[in-house]
């Protein structure tokens, strides 16, 4: 309960008047804040009103080829796609802007390449998943997006989706964990980060065994204990929620997270609603904006790597 | 000691030289004049300062209001100013520290300029490699120091953007989106670490401006400069920002397989200018490296400003009584034969 008071405190004092979300209290409209605070809404249930207004606004934001980028006129950024498919779920009002941005999405992948064996890089170049930007390399974060938006929106069997799975496992740090995407780099293993090991542990649930990520899964739950930011926290709890680990003292670790705005600043808003997805994910009268329920999970085969 | 003779400025000439030339001939005849500029540029001066420092708890604001004051910068200059501070902050990892920018010299920098007269010091970095920039504020030691003295920092990964004309024209960008923040400042320095780089040779104060793109817009790690090109990128952010100061923190730099990966490197320096293509190449000759063999570099002389040598008025100690070869990795291409003679 004083999760969704929190939410309700932060979103009235962040929206405006046509539908969007500022980048924080003061600020300025930005289409990520946005489709943060929809998935927000949605996992917290009530506030209807609010939510569609949210989704009307993300609809005008949308591209003609579907995409919707983080603004119009850098339509290369389009990141935010994947976000909006996800707040555009079970809207009837938004059905038609959501089959645009999954046609976009399943048309779109990152840039790949063979690699030359001379090159630094260690991974599977050829492997797709999706870009933060048009005409960028896949990485991490925008894969499992797109993963779990075309997911939740009925496309998990999709090639694209399974490949993209395979993608994520395959720039898992061989000591666990993930990083934004790489490896290693001229034979040195990279350092993992909690945002994206929780984000990619997110993404592959359901799909693979739990030993492919047990490496993983025990880094983030010595990470989660520790972050005290909201992106590294709010990607934690979720990326362990999706394993079924989301943590006892959970609730301890977001309020001193919550607290720690007086050291910072006021959070941007979208990790504030990272945050508090990720608060949610531990709260039973909450529902998943991000995974399907256990009904409707994901596709029961496994994937091996 | 100098390093490296370089042709434009000695007036040699080589065949390729005089291929594009005689093609710059023809062009002139038919009106049509498109001379790369690198081939027309004017030679450059310009000024850099080094002091030791021996570690950081040393009184460092009193080094770079030393070095600021050897360098000619006026009062006026900084009266009244806002200086925005760019710290190199890329990611952490427990027991490397010398990854990022140290906070005390970020500290010492914030003292120097306010009591030269500024009337606001704000730092600000959006981190290529962890989309939780405030992770990287928070662990790299960074929060402590500038909570403390209530000194504002800013994420540039998440600000809205506006955009410039790409200046330098080397990459296929045809604009260059900035912080909008950034037309809130008079000042922004690239207080940048002393480190080798395992894609560039070495990164110093004009690579740590890769940190101000906003990641919303460019991605994490900043892939569209490294689709576009990483050394076109460097010259065109370099070339439109034009940044007015640097500062590089070669107390304990890093070496090795940079930026990341490399072992802490005790060199007792810091390294100031109000020219970063010549900040830039004094580090390298510190690092016992040859600025000309870093490609950027190479060719931002005399366009982004000078690198050789003899071009580079030297203040505070002499480049020889401070070197320290850094440790080069002869299976990483950008650090094979770039040592200095």
């Amino acid at each position: 309960m004083i999760i969704k008071q929190v939410i309700q405190d932060a979103l009235s004092r962040r929206a405006l008047s046509d539908g969007g979300l500022v980048d924080r209290p003061g600020g300025q409209f930005r289409v990520d804040a946005t489709s943060w605070g929809g998935l927000l809404l949605r996992a917290a249930g009530g506030a209807q009103e609010m939510l569609e207004r949210l989704r009307a606004r993300l609809v005008h934001e949308q591209g003609q080829d579907g995409r919707v980028s983080v603004q119009r006129d850098h339509p290369d950024s389009y990141w935010p796609t994947a976000l909006a498919i996800l707040v555009w779920q079970d809207s009837p009002p938004s059905q038609a802007a959501q089959q645009r941005a999954i046609h976009f999405l399943l048309e779109s992948s990152g840039n790949h390449f063979r690699r030359r064996a001379e090159d630094p890089p260690a991974h599977d170049t050829l492997l797709k998943g999706w870009p933060w930007v048009a005409g960028t390399h896949s990485w991490i974060e925008p894969t499992v997006l797109s993963v779990l938006a075309l997911q939740m929106a009925g496309h998990g069997q999709h090639d694209r989706v399974r490949e993209a799975i395979r993608m994520i496992l395959d720039r898992q740090l061989p000591h666990g964990g993930w990083n934004y995407g790489n490896t290693l780099v001229f034979g040195r293993e990279l350092h993992p980060m909690p945002e994206s090991t929780g984000a990619a542990l997110a993404g592959v649930a359901g799909q693979v065994e739990q030993g492919t990520v047990a490496r993983s899964l025990d880094y983030l739950q010595g990470e989660v204990d520790r972050s005290r930011t909201p992106i590294s926290l709010g990607w934690g709890l979720l990326g362990l929620a999706a394993w079924g680990r989301w943590p006892s003292n959970g609730t301890a670790l977001v309020e001193r997270c919550l607290v720690n705005q007086s050291r910072y600043g006021e959070y941007d808003t979208s990790a504030l609603c990272l945050l508090l997805l990720g608060a949610s994910a531990g709260e039973t009268d909450m529902k998943s904006a991000l995974f399907l329920d256990p009904s409707r999970n994901r596709a029961p085969a496994v994937l091996t790597q | 000691m100098s390093d490296h003779v370089d042709p434009k400025s000695a007036g040699g000439l080589t065949r390729r030289d005089l291929l594009l030339a005689g093609a710059a001939g023809l062009l002139l005849g038919s009106g049509l004049l498109l001379v790369p500029k690198r081939y027309y540029r004017m030679p450059q001066q310009a000024q850099a300062f080094v002091t030791k420092v021996a570690h950081y708890q040393l009184d460092i604001a009193d080094a770079i209001t030393r070095g600021i004051r050897e360098l000619g910068i006026a009062p006026e200059e900084l009266n009244g100013k806002r200086i925005l501070l760019k710290p190199n902050l890329v990611e952490t990892a427990s027991g490397a520290p010398h990854i990022n920018t140290h906070p005390l010299v970020l500290r010492g920098a914030i003292e120097a300029f306010l009591r030269l007269g500024a009337s606001a010091v704000m730092v600000a970095e959006g981190p290529g490699h962890r989309r939780d920039t405030l992770a990287v504020y928070e662990e790299s030691g960074m929060a402590d120091v500038l909570t403390e003295d209530r000194i504002r920092f800013h994420d540039l990964n998440y600000i809205t953007g506006y955009e410039l004309p790409n200046a330098g024209r080397q990459s296929s960008m045809r604009t260059l989106t900035f912080p909008a923040l950034f037309k809130e400042v008079d000042w922004i320095v690239s207080a940048a670490k002393m480190k080798t780089h395992h894609i560039t040779g070495a990164t110093l104060s004009m690579k740590n401006l890769f940190g101000v793109m906003p990641g919303m817009y460019y991605g994490w790690p900043k892939n569209v400069l490294h689709h576009a090109g990483i050394e076109n990128s460097i010259l065109d952010i370099n070339a439109t920002l034009k940044p007015h100061f640097a500062i590089v923190d070669g107390i304990v730099g890093m070496d090795g397989d940079g930026p990341i990966m490399g072992d802490p490197k005790q060199v007792g320096v810091l390294v100031m200018g109000r020219n970063l293509a010549a900040v830039d190449a004094t580090c390298c000759r510190i690092m016992g490296i040859d600025p000309y063999k870093i490609p950027h570099l190479e060719r931002a002389d005399n366009w982004l400003g000078p690198i050789g040598e003899g071009s580079i008025q030297q203040r505070g100690e002499a480049i020889a009584s401070v070197r320290t070869n850094f440790n080069l990795i002869d299976t990483i291409p950008a650090q094979q034969d770039i040592r200095l003679a």
